[in-house]
């Protein structure tokens, strides 16, 4: 069997509130809509949207209907609180022992909701499965709403590494010798290099932590030890997706300070990774007033109110639109590389009319996001 | 039901907790800023880098002392007591295998994190601390730390840094919790799930519920002048159709967030309004907003 093609991944983060889930879905609507077969996949997601767009948030991919996408949209919303569960299962599918070991470990127990980058990975694997059938041209993701959403691309590595290497022995050490304390004090102490202040730090640390944390801690490591293989195997997959060559970021900001600050950092963390920002959406940010207020304004028929509410939407709009232009120019002296591309603030009472209207005009820029990804060294 | 605390004044510690994105920052910057134009002093303390709680006071900083709590010092100065001495801190966790365990363990870090905290309120008797929290999910794990450390350590130095941080930091009386929330329906419920945690998991009960970016009234006329407007065939039909769109979201996210309001005050809970600007209100701004809501 031919492997299927590789999809197209397109990055979407930001900071929170700025708008990020819209204008992926935007972006994922558009696409569809210019003949692509695509799949938007929501990390956190906004139970409105999902609701809006007839989304069930499930590990399945859904077909979403939405104006122009015919057939070619889908969505995969998993279930953050399900996650965790998901991971371990898949984890330990051929360990059923080990499993039932680390469910009952308290500290796991504890640890569980504070898992950093288990729900990315997770869904990491949704989509790869998903993908591996072929079926689409291009994976939207819609990152959580933080600086930090895609560390999590480093972090499984960090901590496989760990599980394969020496603290692992060591722990598995430790517990030994904490069950056998006062027998033989000691005597299977790591030898070598390490083993003079190796052994004085096990007694610290046992002082400190008192008698439970020490052997808990060893035992959970043990077993994440056993599926070290399939960890570090889940962690490839996702970092090829979001890593890949055929994957590009696009930053999603909103006309406040603390959205560029975030798009700043968020550039920053991408350079480490050798990556650069394909494109910045600033949302909310439009330069000009609506064809339709600028129709309407001292228009026959437009009564005192109709006036009083325009003048307040056009000072609204103009105050974003100043804010957005500062910002601009400040994000592009700091990342020259990146167009800006600014969308207007849409209000309507459905979230799938919001959707439809960006999409609209992200239609025009869906070239500059999908080109060969620039890489930077 | 969610129990609402006691008294109206708040603690020493004031503790802002909610979802990324509802403006976590800039309330607990402007309380920071009220409680400094009203008492000459206030503390707020932010994790991580300082340029969030920097940015949202700019300009407004007189009394206001920005203290930021980084990971890693946190640790060093949260161990060195435990540890008896911090060459010795030092040493232990500078060690080959403890550097990627306290990497990989949140919870330790959350403990020394909280642990400063509880230092700063302890050092500055009189003086309030606004501390704005990490965001939702991570900020009642937080708060649970303590007592899972607790129930979990049977013994030793670290046993007793959970129990005091669980009397003297997260005890009802010592810290007060302020939740941010947003006025629809959905950010809503999930502020109340979130309440029910702080309440349930952690043993502190909601001090206040600040609603932020309530969207202020259009002209009510506006609407239906719009609608009729766009019913006459011409050159405006359209315009005013948009118009009467817009007008129609925006009156539709007034009453949800006026119904939002509702349910909160049936809830027993102490609300505080911010009302939705087009742009970054500055911390100055929303400390006045807040007092005409009648904080602190």
């Amino acid at each position: 069997m031919t492997p299927a093609p590789e999809p197209l991944v397109v990055v979407c983060a930001g900071g929170g509130g700025v708008g990020k889930t819209t204008t992926s879905a935007a972006l994922a609507l558009a696409l569809a809509r210019a003949g692509r077969s695509t799949l938007i996949v929501t990390i956190d997601p906004a139970r409105r949207l999902a609701g809006a767009m007839g989304v069930p948030i499930t590990d399945e991919v859904t077909r979403v209907s939405l104006d122009g996408a015919g057939d070619r949209l889908s969505a995969l919303m998993p279930d953050p609180r399900r996650s965790l569960g998901t991971f371990v299962d898949g984890l330990f599918e051929d360990e059923p022992a080990a499993r039932a070991r680390l469910l009952g470990n308290r500290l796991y127990r504890g640890l569980s909701d504070a898992a950093a980058g288990v729900h990315e990975l997770v869904a990491m694997n949704l989509v790869a499965r998903a993908s591996s059938r072929g079926a689409f041209e291009v994976v939207v993701i819609d990152t959580a709403p933080s600086r930090h959403a895609i560390d999590f691309v480093t972090y499984p590595s960090r901590l496989a590494a760990l599980l394969g290497g020496r603290t692992v022995a060591w722990l598995a050490g430790l517990a030994e010798r904490a069950a056998h304390a006062g027998t033989a004090e000691g005597a299977s102490a790591p030898r070598g290099l390490f083993a003079w202040g190796t052994g004085h730090v096990e007694r610290v640390v046992a002082r400190v932590t008192g008698p439970n944390l020490v052997p808990d801690t060893a035992s959970l490591f043990a077993e994440l030890a056993l599926v070290r293989e399939r960890f570090v195997a889940l962690t490839r997959r996702a970092s090829e997706l979001l890593l890949g060559p055929r994957s590009s970021y696009a930053l999603v900001a909103a006309p406040t300070a603390a959205a560029r600050d975030d798009v700043v950092y968020l550039a920053g963390r991408l350079h480490k990774l050798g990556r650069a920002p394909r494109v910045v959406v600033m949302n909310r940010s439009e330069s000009r007033p609506a064809p339709w207020a600028r129709a309407l304004r001292g228009g026959r028929g437009v009564t005192a109110p109709m006036a009083e509410a325009l003048e307040l939407l056009e000072e609204e709009r103009a105050s974003r639109s100043s804010a957005a232009d500062a910002l601009t120019a400040d994000l592009g002296a700091r990342l020259p590389d990146a167009p800006i591309v600014r969308l207007p603030f849409v209000e309507a009472i459905a979230p799938d009319r919001i959707v439809a209207a960006l999409a609209d005009e992200l239609a025009t820029h869906l070239d500059a996001l999908l080109a060969a990804p620039a890489r930077r060294g | 039901m969610i129990p609402r605390a006691p008294g109206k004044r708040l603690s020493a510690a004031v503790l802002v907790m909610g979802k990324g994105g509802v403006g976590k920052t800039t309330v607990a910057s402007s309380l920071a800023v009220l409680e400094a134009e009203t008492h000459g002093r206030a503390v707020l303390v932010e994790f991580g880098d300082g340029e969030s709680g920097r940015r949202a006071l700019a300009g407004a900083h007189r009394g206001v002392d920005h203290l930021v709590i980084r990971p890693a010092e946190a640790i060093q100065r949260g161990a060195a007591p435990l540890f008896g001495s911090a060459t010795i801190a030092r040493l232990a966790l500078g060690n080959f295998a403890m550097r990627p365990l306290l990497r990989a363990a949140p919870a330790i870090r959350e403990l020394a994190m909280l642990e400063s905290v509880r230092q700063i309120v302890a050092d500055r008797p009189g003086v309030r601390v606004v501390v704005d929290m990490p965001a939702t999910g991570h900020g009642v794990a937080w708060l649970r730390v303590p007592r899972q450390g607790r129930d979990f350590l049977a013994a030793g130095p670290l046993f007793d840094l959970c129990d005091r941080l669980g009397r003297e930091l997260l005890a009802p009386g010592r810290a007060s919790i302020v939740v941010v929330t947003l006025p629809e329906r959905l950010v809503l419920e999930e502020t109340l799930e979130l309440c029910a945690a702080i309440a349930g998991e952690a043993g502190m009960p909601i001090d206040r519920v600040v609603v932020n970016r309530v969207p202020i009234a259009l002209p009510e006329e506006a609407l239906g002048d719009a609608r009729a407007l766009a019913a006459i065939p011409g050159p405006l039909a359209e315009p005013a159709a948009a118009l009467a769109s817009l007008l129609a979201a925006r009156a539709n996210a007034r009453a949800e967030a006026v119904a939002a309001i509702d349910l909160l005050a049936r809830t027993d809970h102490s609300i505080w309004r911010i009302p939705l600007a087009p742009v970054d209100p500055s911390a100055k701004d929303v400390a006045r907003w807040l007092r005409a809501e009648g904080a602190p």
